[in-house]
């Protein structure tokens, strides 16, 4: 099998799977104990945490658990809102993950006020009109660090540099669940006050993530309990996927030249691809993320996604998440890209274990299956 | 306390048959004893009443039984001794919780029992108002019907549930259903195996143009259709070249027709060599374009057995409200890819003639590639 869905989530890597098997079967013991042993989950945590802060640049970092992306995005955002008297303003982009596009949508209906910015052809943000949208009151401005369909690649850093210019107050957040480690970020020089990431994008487990933020950075909790991590996510700490994610972060780094390594199989992708089959189109900024390559085919993307599937390469239409609902890319939706091309859409998405001759046997399936489709397009 | 653990079961229509209704309430036994199979629970006939005992988990014993094609009501019972006083306090144990009117209807199946039938209402009514004020009498329209039954045991009920009805499963015969996974064949399924034909079931699947999903969904649905109909053995079969060489070789007009024409002519072949009698189709008149009169006229003309259109006269609204009260309604209408979409065409026949179809089908190798669809077919056994 050729596995190209790894921005749907990635095959844990051998670390992970050791550093979970120890938590679950030796250190079990709750953090919270106060003998001995239990101190041995605490370390753990604490090991998970540094490794994650430096990841992002610096030690100084608080790093607070969560159960995956999707809750540190509701934590920055109706955290940040709790702490507010009245009713403040936020700003976020028209092709953010769901997770941050539903948050926003539940702050509307508290009463606050939400701009969405949107992006040009290849799927970047517009900075000049997200900075003229800033006001006295924006409280926060989220920002995906890697577009999930398209891989576009947003620059935080001008961003928050501008939005701090205009109004000093204003927290920057950044969904990272798509960029972290893989597009390198440094919290502190690029100006991010909150980073949310997911263990199961970078060779981690499911059902553990992280809401990185700097020390002076304050939200409210939004949950109720027991006063873990920090206070702001109440429940007994979810150790053996903490373990994981920790263990997966290191393996991640020790890995040579990640990055170059995706982005000569990427480029290999798009170039095999536009050479075989020259009616494609690339949907999305050249050359992006490192791990992300969206394609329009001449073909219906569902269905050469099954013929693909049937030849052992997996990858998917838009993203996995909102595969499976019926409506159009919201993303390529606000690209520009027509109703019809998206429909001919396939996103493939890398890891470092991928290599350029699975790029190269892609590409032969690929052509192999449009050319058969070709035939039967609705008429 | 009495505890209700004791399932009266009445079996509805087969009571009416004469001398061979032996034989269906066999047929019924043996299909409420597979449906309660692994519960623990155990059936005993007796006297053209049946009786679920050793019940742990009543809900869950009511819910597998009343699916049970032939059973047309179930009661949970209060079983107590045969003496006089023990019935008055089981009476008055069960009414007091309740509010509103009763009647009390006895029966004396028991002759040897000192009172008959209306003294036993009398005095079981007198008790239970004299302890249950809240209670009063209603001999024509009562809230609650307090059945008190004197056989071997004395059996008390209140709650009627109304059950499937129809015929056991293996009474009539068996019938190839033909299962796409949409909202219509599932309950033309379910309502030919009511009247107590077993079935089996096709499936036409278009890999890549349809997904496995697609097929687990069909699947799903023969699984629901099995808690009803017992277990079924569902072909599917690969339509993908078949479907091709109808795109590329023949009138755009006419691909769907064709293409049904070729599902019915597989269909009857697979049913034949699963000893079936019949076909089952979920087809109603004029609900797309293959179902018009002309269209059915022509699918039907490649079919040498009987085909059973259950819908044919129901409107859509009857058929989803059928749906959702056997439960396929929700998995019908996920959205994967319907076998149907890419090689539908934007201006289907509706008014086909059998000689034109006959001329299209000249153009390709058609008994060739329904041998080859034949052949592919995988055979799924689907148990309840």
């Amino acid at each position: 099998m050729i596995y190209l869905d790894n921005s749907a989530t990635t095959k844990p890597c051998k670390e992970a799977v050791e550093a979970m098997n120890r938590t679950l079967s030796e250190d079990f013991f709750n953090p919270s104990a106060i003998y001995a042993p239990a101190m041995q989950a605490g370390k753990i945590m604490e090991d998970a945490r540094q490794a994650i802060a430096k990841a992002l640049g610096s030690s100084d970092l608080h790093v607070l658990f969560t159960s995956g992306g999707t809750e540190g995005d509701n934590i920055a955002l109706l955290g940040t809102a709790r702490l507010l008297r009245g009713k403040g303003h936020f700003i976020t982009t028209k092709v953010e993950h769901p997770a941050i596009l539903e948050t926003a949508a539940e702050l509307e209906r508290l009463g606050h006020e939400v701009t969405y910015i949107g992006v040009d052809k290849y799927g970047v943000v517009n900075v000049d009109e997200l900075v003229a949208a800033v006001k006295e009151n924006t409280a926060l401005v989220s920002v995906m660090q890697v577009n999930n369909e398209v891989g576009a690649v947003m620059p935080i850093a001008e961003i928050s540099r501008r939005v701090k210019e205009k109004n000093p107050k204003t927290l920057i957040h950044v969904d990272g669940v798509q960029g972290f480690l893989r597009v390198p970020l440094n919290m502190k020089k690029e100006g991010v006050d909150l980073y949310s990431l997911s263990g199961h994008k970078i060779h981690g487990p499911k059902g553990i993530g992280a809401l990185v933020m700097g020390k002076t950075v304050r939200v409210s909790n939004i949950n109720f309990g027991g006063g873990q991590e920090y206070g702001l996510r109440n429940g007994t700490e979810n150790v053996p996927g903490i373990a994981g994610l920790g263990a997966a972060v290191k393996a991640y780094q020790k890995r040579e030249n990640p990055y170059e390594h995706m982005m000569e199989c990427k480029i290999a992708l798009r170039d095999g691809l536009k050479e075989a089959i020259p009616e494609i189109i690339i949907n999305g900024e050249i050359p992006g993320a490192p791990h992300i390559l969206n394609v329009t085919f001449p073909v219906k993307g569902e269905v050469l996604l099954h013929a693909l599937e049937g030849k052992g390469v997996m990858c998917s239409t838009g993203s996995a998440c909102a595969s499976h609902k019926k409506s159009a890319s919201h993303v390529l939706t606000a690209m520009g890209i027509s109703d019809s091309e998206i429909d001919g859409a396939l996103r493939f998405s890398l890891c470092p274990d991928n290599t350029v001759e699975e790029m190269r046997e892609v590409v032969r399936i690929a052509k192999e299956n449009v050319e058969v489709l070709k035939k039967f397009v609705r008429r | 306390m009495s505890i209700k653990n004791v399932l009266l079961v009445r079996i509805g229509e087969i009571w009416l048959k004469g001398e061979n209704r032996n034989f269906f309430v066999k047929a019924l036994a043996r299909r409420i004893k597979k449906a309660i199979e692994n519960t623990g629970a155990t059936l005993e006939v007796n006297q053209g009443r049946m009786f679920v005992r050793n019940i742990q988990d009543m809900d869950e014993i009511i819910a597998k039984v009343t699916k049970v094609f032939g059973v047309h009501s179930v009661s949970p019972v209060v079983q107590c001794e045969k003496d006089v006083q023990a019935i008055y306090d089981t009476a008055i144990e069960m009414m007091t919780p309740m509010t509103g009117t009763f009647k009390v209807i006895a029966r004396r199946a028991d002759k040897r029992f000192p009172m008959n039938s209306t003294m036993l209402n009398e005095e079981i009514g007198h008790e239970v108002l004299v302890h249950c004020p809240q209670m009063k009498v209603d001999v024509h329209s009562p809230d609650h019907e307090l059945n008190v039954e004197v056989r071997e045991n004395v059996y008390l009920y209140v709650e009627k549930i109304p059950a499937v009805g129809g015929m056991p499963v293996g009474t009539n015969g068996k019938a190839m259903l033909l299962l796409s996974g949409g909202i219509d064949s599932p309950v033309a399924g379910y309502m030919i195996a009511k009247r107590g034909v077993q079935l089996n079931a096709i499936h036409y699947h278009s890999f890549p143009f349809t997904s496995e999903q697609a097929k687990q969904k069909v699947v799903d649905l023969a699984r629901m259709l099995a808690e009803y109909a017992g277990p079924i053995r569902l072909y599917v079969v690969p339509f993908t070249e078949l479907q091709q060489e109808l795109y590329e070789k023949c009138p755009d007009s006419q691909l769907t027709i064709l293409m049904r024409r070729y599902m019915m002519r597989i269909a009857n072949e697979v049913a034949k060599k699963a000893n079936c009698s019949a076909l089952i189709t979920g087809e109603s008149i004029g609900q797309v374009a293959s179902q018009t009169m002309d269209g059915l006229v022509c699918s039907n003309a490649v079919c040498d057995m009987p085909v059973f259109r259950p819908l044919i006269g129901f409107d859509k609204s009857d058929i989803m409200d059928v749906a959702v009260k056997i439960g396929t309604y929700e998995t019908s209408i996920l959205p994967y890819e319907d076998c149907c979409t890419i090689f539908t065409p934007k201006h289907p026949q509706t008014k086909p003639k059998v000689e034109t179809l006959l001329e299209s089908e000249k153009l390709i190798d058609g008994d060739g590639l329904v041998q080859r669809a034949i052949e592919g077919i995988e055979i799924i056994n689907i148990m309840p």
